[in-house]
């Protein structure tokens, strides 16, 4: 089950606070209604990525999900730029 | 974003720990997620102020692409009233690298900032081992994992040990046995956990030693499926030695069908979960708890029926405060009889005990049932997952055990 995106971010094996850092970064290169799908090892980034699009005024979290890759677990953020 | 992960000044849990228990001056400054703030936090006897600051709030609100200068920005404008000058302010986040960022931005502001090495999953996996008496006859040993409120034992006599409830991370015990020179002879669980994962069968199968339950805990209350660990039985009244030292097997259900109390040379008894210092446990964890506080009475006034002088050894605790002064909890029946409300309704009826222990039961946590099977040996989880099921404070005692939040 995956969404549209426009740009991938690739933070598996990045330890926090290094997803969201890189996702912010890379999400202020997007066109506003562009969506950044980023990948990510760290299993504390579910939540933050929730408190991190609250708190920023210019995305959108539109969806998270977990896949098995390897026996590992990998967290998908689907951020959306809205303005 | 080019900073390297920078020159830290920090300190270890076990640092945290010592400054805790001699209520040092410092200030904790919390950046994780507002949830996980809330689930879970540092305690202490007097637990120092705190802030919660999520570092991504901090980071986007700062609104420098380089994190540690959003750091700053965010510091300077919004937390300068908030942050004391006059003691060290540490920083503290999940894994303990997010916080020495934090600790770097405020270093450069000018506080005595530290980061917490390993962060709050370092100071989840911190043990300390206390005495509780030592001589040549008999020691034994609290091993306390304070961030949990786990406690397990060690029962050592002419150079023989027992361990009771040992938690999952056994280098601890090993390394208990090599420093002081004793072998371990018996590992016993007082029942199947619910709050944490056993090192009792990991433990016993590398030593080549019996793991000791009561069956009736060998079967997971949910699953109605039987444990896949070996082991050796439990039994009402059965005697264990221990060197020189002498341990009555008493089987109390009420927490658990298969729930047993040690009693150790008549003197010491160590409760598991049933009789905590400032509470009793809670039978619901199976599932049943209108059926099983029945049992969990008549249990309750079997223990009580012991003489007064009888030392209680609990298997966990819900606060720091209910140590004593030498960081040991501990507490004679006498006392607890008088000042433990749960013992105190024990003396009551059976049908007020009831109604006390219906009305007092606490959130279930939903990754209980799955600790059960990992207990069990129905399910095998990585350290990653172990770590995680455990996060957080044990919910085993009734709900008035937890203060409300102080801060």
């Amino acid at each position: 089950m995956s969404m549209a995106f426009d740009k991938v971010l690739d933070a598996r094996g990045l330890a926090c606070p290094m997803p969201i850092i890189k996702a912010r970064q890379e999400i202020n290169t997007l066109q506003p209604e562009k969506v950044l799908k980023v990948l990510s090892t760290d299993r504390g980034s579910v939540k933050d990525f929730q408190g991190w699009a609250q708190t920023a005024k210019n995305i959108t979290l539109l969806a998270q999900e977990t896949e098995k890759e390897d026996g590992k677990e990998v967290y998908v953020h689907y951020v959306k730029r809205v303005s | 974003m080019t900073k390297q992960h920078a020159q830290v000044t920090e300190w270890t849990v076990r640092e945290q720990k010592e400054r805790l228990d001699r209520r040092a001056n410092f200030f904790i400054l919390d950046v994780r997620n507002r949830d996980e703030f809330s689930a879970w936090k540092i305690e202490g006897r007097e637990t120092p102020r705190m802030l919660n600051i999520p570092y991504f709030e901090m980071l986007e609100q700062g609104g420098k692409d380089d994190f540690i200068e959003s750091i700053i920005a965010y510091t300077s404008r919004e937390l300068v009233g908030q942050l004391p000058k006059d003691r060290p302010i540490v920083a503290v986040c999940a894994k303990g690298d997010t916080s020495a960022y934090v600790a770097d931005g405020l270093r450069q502001l000018g506080y005595d900032a530290v980061n917490l090495q390993g962060g709050m999953r370092a100071w989840g996996n911190f043990y300390e081992i206390n005495p509780v008496t030592e001589s040549r006859e008999l020691s034994v040993y609290q091993i306390n994992r304070p961030a949990r409120g786990c406690l397990s034992y060690v029962i050592v006599s002419d150079g023989q040990a027992a361990i009771i409830d040992p938690l999952r991370h056994i280098e601890t015990y090993l390394d208990v046995t090599r420093a002081k020179g004793f072998r371990i002879e018996q590992v016993i669980d007082t029942h199947g956990h619910a709050d944490h994962i056993s090192g009792g069968p990991a433990l016993a199968g590398q030593l080549r030693r019996p793991y000791y339950l009561h069956p009736y805990d060998a079967i997971h209350p949910i699953d109605l499926l039987p444990a896949r660990v070996p082991f050796e039985y439990l039994r009402d009244g059965q005697p264990l030695a221990v060197g020189k030292a002498r341990i009555q097997v008493l089987h109390i259900p009420g927490h658990t069908l298969g729930n047993v109390a040690c009693l150790l040379n008549e003197s010491f008894l160590f409760t598991g979960d049933s009789i905590f210092i400032n509470s009793i446990a809670r039978p619901d964890l199976g599932g049943r708890g209108e059926t099983w506080a029945g049992l969990h009475y008549h249990s309750l006034r079997r223990l009580l029926g012991l003489p007064d002088t009888v030392v209680v050894l609990p298997g966990h605790f819900s606060s720091p405060q209910e140590a004593n002064v030498d960081r040991l909890f501990m507490a004679s029946l006498g006392e607890l009889k008088e000042k433990n409300d749960g013992l105190r309704m024990t003396q009551a009826s059976e049908e007020a005990f009831v109604q006390y222990i219906l009305g007092s039961l606490p959130e279930f946590p939903p990754q209980y049932v799955e600790i059960k099977r990992v207990n069990a040996g129905l399910l095998v989880v990585d350290e990653e997952k172990a770590s995680e099921l455990e996060l957080g404070k044990n919910v085993c005692a009734l709900a008035h055990a937890y203060k409300a939040d102080p801060t």
